[in-house]
């Protein structure tokens, strides 16, 4: 028996190697994704790679399109009373949960609640609104007690987190619930007999899905869907998933490291491309509530004091992949300006910066920075700027630790000696900063902005009127005055803006190019 | 015999109470929050603060040990923080491929490593032997991740013989399993076959100047004889004892190579964990661990009596 067993076996094998390279099905489509899916639910955190889990199973009511401008998407037709205070919107034919019972109106309200309660904008919504209800099977409507130009908007932002439509049922759950049915209405349906958590999961194409009529583009359009499966390999060391790629093992990796980018270039099989053209904004997040740099002084040193292009090239070496950034809107959203942007000079001002140090009364105390260790993308540039600070006499001092840790130890308002910090490295999706109702890092409102809690009532009184200016030029007007203030109190200071490319082998066309890190995977074909 | 395998038995449950209750206390009070990141890097510190809520995560201490000792009682290892789905259902799915590689490891090391210890120290001096000692310097100085890499290179990359990655459950067919598990088996398996080898050679030399062994030859026993039938057998508590040690380091050391070949076993699944502060998926695998690592430990014991008579517990 054991010997009939090894023999079959060894019989087989050649057969084995030699189908190996047909392992990668025609219409299977095998992606490395830059992180692992581990919570299932895209109302209950920010991570990017849930998102794109959401954008494969659910769908949304509206979408942005690649100006990120909103573009209806399971909403059929909307509608706008003369007073601008109450939006009727109907759902488009045909919209049906995976398991084929048809979408309701009454989902969508239920979704858009539960979206309220931990999305800015819908916090918004919430705020001014009379009523949100249904009005029948397909028809809903948004009443509210002033108007709110900037709605449509708001309900299309695919930002922290986006609106994914669910079902009532689990729209019901409170956000912290996790939902994690994974029954939504999107183009894929959610393989769980072949999920395995922390090692890959599966995605269909969902035969009942109505594609819009209109081209895709970005988030917005048709979502056709050409291939039957796909199936995200969690490979978690990246030599490993270049090699596997290069073998034909799989189709896709969405951040190859940087040193394999000359190796993906020279192999005739496989292609660099860009599809998030505004890619990451890396940051510095000072503690404005300990010194130094509570004092404004402080903070504008760092201002003058850091030079861009050393940090970029210690993230992404090379130059074509990186851009200096200097306004708080980002380089690539509507938004984007130059005003009080003086400061910004290549290679930095160290002299001023020592000058302000100076000024701000600045003793010799330790500065610490939290440094991850297991985060390369924010552990070298740490590394960096804790040499850049001692050149002018600050007394740095890394603090290593896991991003777990950086995570909990951020929350800490207290002093350094009560585990408190001075400055993280962090980085915002670019297209994010053009959302400054949305995104957590442009607030300036203290105890309640994100950690760092900056605190400006002038850039705060503007920020409030954003929700109510009606047109993108008085926006842009408004987004200049904001920016005036917000150079003088110094909420951030940018390291720059880094794109990365995908690697995908050339037999795998078509893939979505988004504003934002976002990664559609309809539209592509394979072969 | 059989009081003997009670008290170890008892002594386990033992030790898994301690490792437990050590576990448990290490990990709530080691830095690291599972709520931050669960919500996410631009996550307000509002929804963060509601994350914890949820999970009881703002529970006293002692309650929460109290709550997780009971359900431990009851057989239940609770339900991954982040993916929701019961530990135990997680940590089965990851068994399969670390058992594969791990008694695949070790009856590859076994096999090889012990035939290379008897032939060294049957040539001590010679060209076998010189070459076993260069292969076990060089088997203990190179990390396994270069092995992993360079063999990768060489026969899925160039020769293309072979998968660059991945695991296929053995239920999908005897041959994609054992064609999967060939690259990683061969990697895990070098520094052990020179470990093995060189703990065979030296426990080999001593039994084989013994008078015995000399009285064997004298009376014209063949060389496999003496080696095989005389000399292994009372040179095999010593390899044993290193084997039993091995194989349980192995269970829990098998995470770099599950990391090279992007095997989804148990040491990947711990990793992650411990990277996302999922509690109970890293509590339960330890737990586990250390229930295994003692039991494999009873067996060799045990196994002593077989292959020494003199031996009685």
């Amino acid at each position: 028996m054991k010997t009939g067993l090894a023999a079959g076996a060894a019989i087989s094998i050649p057969s084995v190697l030699r189908a190996q390279k047909a392992q990668t099905a025609a219409r299977t489509v095998r992606m490395v994704m830059s992180g692992d899916l581990r919570v299932f639910d895209p109302i209950s955190t920010t991570a990017t790679i849930t998102f794109d889990h959401g954008l494969a199973i659910y769908d949304t009511l509206f979408a942005a399109d690649s100006r990120n401008m909103p573009q209806p998407q399971m909403v059929g037709k909307w509608g706008v009373s003369d007073d601008k205070k109450t939006y009727t919107f109907e759902l488009r034919d045909g919209l049906a949960w995976h398991d084929g019972t048809s979408v309701t109106a009454a989902d969508c309200v239920a979704s858009i609640r539960r979206w309220a309660q931990v999305n800015a904008g819908g916090q918004l919504i919430m705020s001014r609104a009379k009523d949100v209800s249904k009005k029948d099977d397909k028809t809903f409507m948004i009443a509210l007690k002033e108007p709110l130009g900037l709605l449509i908007n708001i309900l299309a932002d695919p930002g922290d987190p986006g609106l994914f439509v669910m079902r009532e049922k689990d729209a019901s759950r409170p956000p912290t619930e996790q939902v994690t049915a994974n029954i939504g209405s999107g183009p894929f349906k959610f393989n769980h007999g072949l999920a395995k958590p922390g090692a890959s999961f599966t995605y269909d194409r969902n035969e009942i899905y109505v594609p819009r009529k209109e081209r895709p583009d970005a988030l917005a359009g048709g979502k056709v869907v050409n291939v039957d499966r796909v199936i995200w390999d969690n490979i978690g060391d990246q030599q490993t998933a270049f090699a596997a790629l290069q073998a034909g093992e799989i189709d896709f990796i969405e951040s190859p490291p940087t040193d394999l980018y000359t190796a993906i270039e020279s192999d005739p099989n496989l292609e660099l491309e860009i599809l998030n053209k505004s890619g990451n904004d890396m940051l510095i997040r000072m503690n404005c509530l300990q010194k130094p740099f509570d004092n404004v002084k402080a903070r504008q040193a760092m201002l003058h004091l850091i030079d861009q292009e050393a940090f970029m090239r210690v993230i992404q070496p090379n130059p074509k992949y990186t851009r200096p950034l200097t306004s708080m809107f980002g380089n690539d959203t509507l938004y984007t300006n130059d005003e009080n942007t003086g400061w910004y000079k290549k290679g930095g001002n160290p002299e001023k910066a020592k000058q302000l140090i100076k000024e701000a009364g600045y003793a010799g105390e330790k500065v610490v920075i939290l440094d991850p260790t297991n985060a390369a993308w924010a552990h070298i540039p740490s590394q960096l700027l804790a040499a850049t600070l001692r050149k002018i006499g600050i007394n740095a001092e890394l603090a290593p630790m896991d991003w777990g840790q950086l995570v909990t130890r951020r929350a800490n308002k207290g002093p350094i000696e009560e585990g408190g910090w001075n400055i993280f490295i962090s980085s915002y999706s670019d297209k994010n900063l053009g959302d400054p109702i949305g995104a957590a890092l442009l607030l300036a409102n203290g105890d309640r902005a994100w950690y760092g809690w900056p605190k400006n009532d002038e850039y705060e009184t503007l920020r409030a009127k954003w929700a109510d200016v009606e047109t993108l030029e008085e926006r842009k007007t408004l987004a200049r005055a904001m920016q005036r203030v917000w150079w003088d109190f110094i909420g951030a200071v940018f390291l720059g803006q880094f794109v990365t490319p995908v690697a995908r082998r050339k037999t795998l066309t078509g893939l979505m190019p988004t504003p934002g890190a976002a990664l559609p995977m309809w539209n592509m074909q394979k072969g | 015999m059989a009081t003997y395998i009670l008290r170890r038995m008892v002594s386990t449950i033992a030790v898994m109470a301690m490792v437990g209750i050590f576990v448990f206390l290490l990990l709530r009070l080691s830095p690291g929050d599972p709520a931050a990141i669960i919500a996410g890097d631009t996550a307000t510190p509002q929804m963060i603060a509601n994350i914890r809520e949820q999970l009881g995560l703002n529970d006293a201490l002692p309650v929460q040990f109290v709550r997780w000792a009971r359900d431990i009682l009851g057989g239940d290892f609770g339900t991954s923080i982040f993916s929701g789905r019961p530990v135990l259902q997680l940590i089965s799915q990851r068994l399969e491929p670390t058992l594969s590689l791990s008694v695949l490891t070790m009856v590859v090391s076994v096999t090889i490593g012990v035939t290379f210890g008897v032939f060294a120290a049957w040539r001590a001096g010679g060209l076998i032997d010189r070459l076993l000692s260069a292969f076990a310097t060089i088997g203990f100085s190179v990390p396994v991740f270069v092995v992993g890499y360079f063999l990768v290179y060489l026969f899925a990359i160039k020769a293309r013989w072979l998968p660059v990655q991945g695991y296929q459950a053995i239920d999908h067919g005897l041959a994609p399993w054992f064609v999967h598990l060939i690259l990683p088996t061969v990697t895990l398996s070098v520094p052990y076959i020179a470990f093995i080898a060189r703990i065979t050679r030296a426990s080999m030399l001593e039994v084989l100047s013994e008078d015995y062994m000399r009285t064997a030859a004298a009376k014209g026993a063949s060389a496999y004889s003496m080696l095989f039938h005389h000399a292994l057998k009372n040179a095999g508590v010593p390899i044993l004892t290193v084997i039993g040690i091995s194989f349980a380091y192995l269970i829990a050391g098998v995470v770099i190579t599950e990391t090279v070949f992007n095997i989804p076993g148990v040491g990947r699944l711990v990793v992650d964990a411990i990277n996302n502060r999922d509690y109970p998926i890293i509590q339960a695998v330890l737990i586990l661990c250390s229930g295994m690592y003692v039991l494999v430990n009873l067996t060799i014991d045990l196994a002593y009596t077989l292959i020494d008579p003199r031996i009685r517990y």
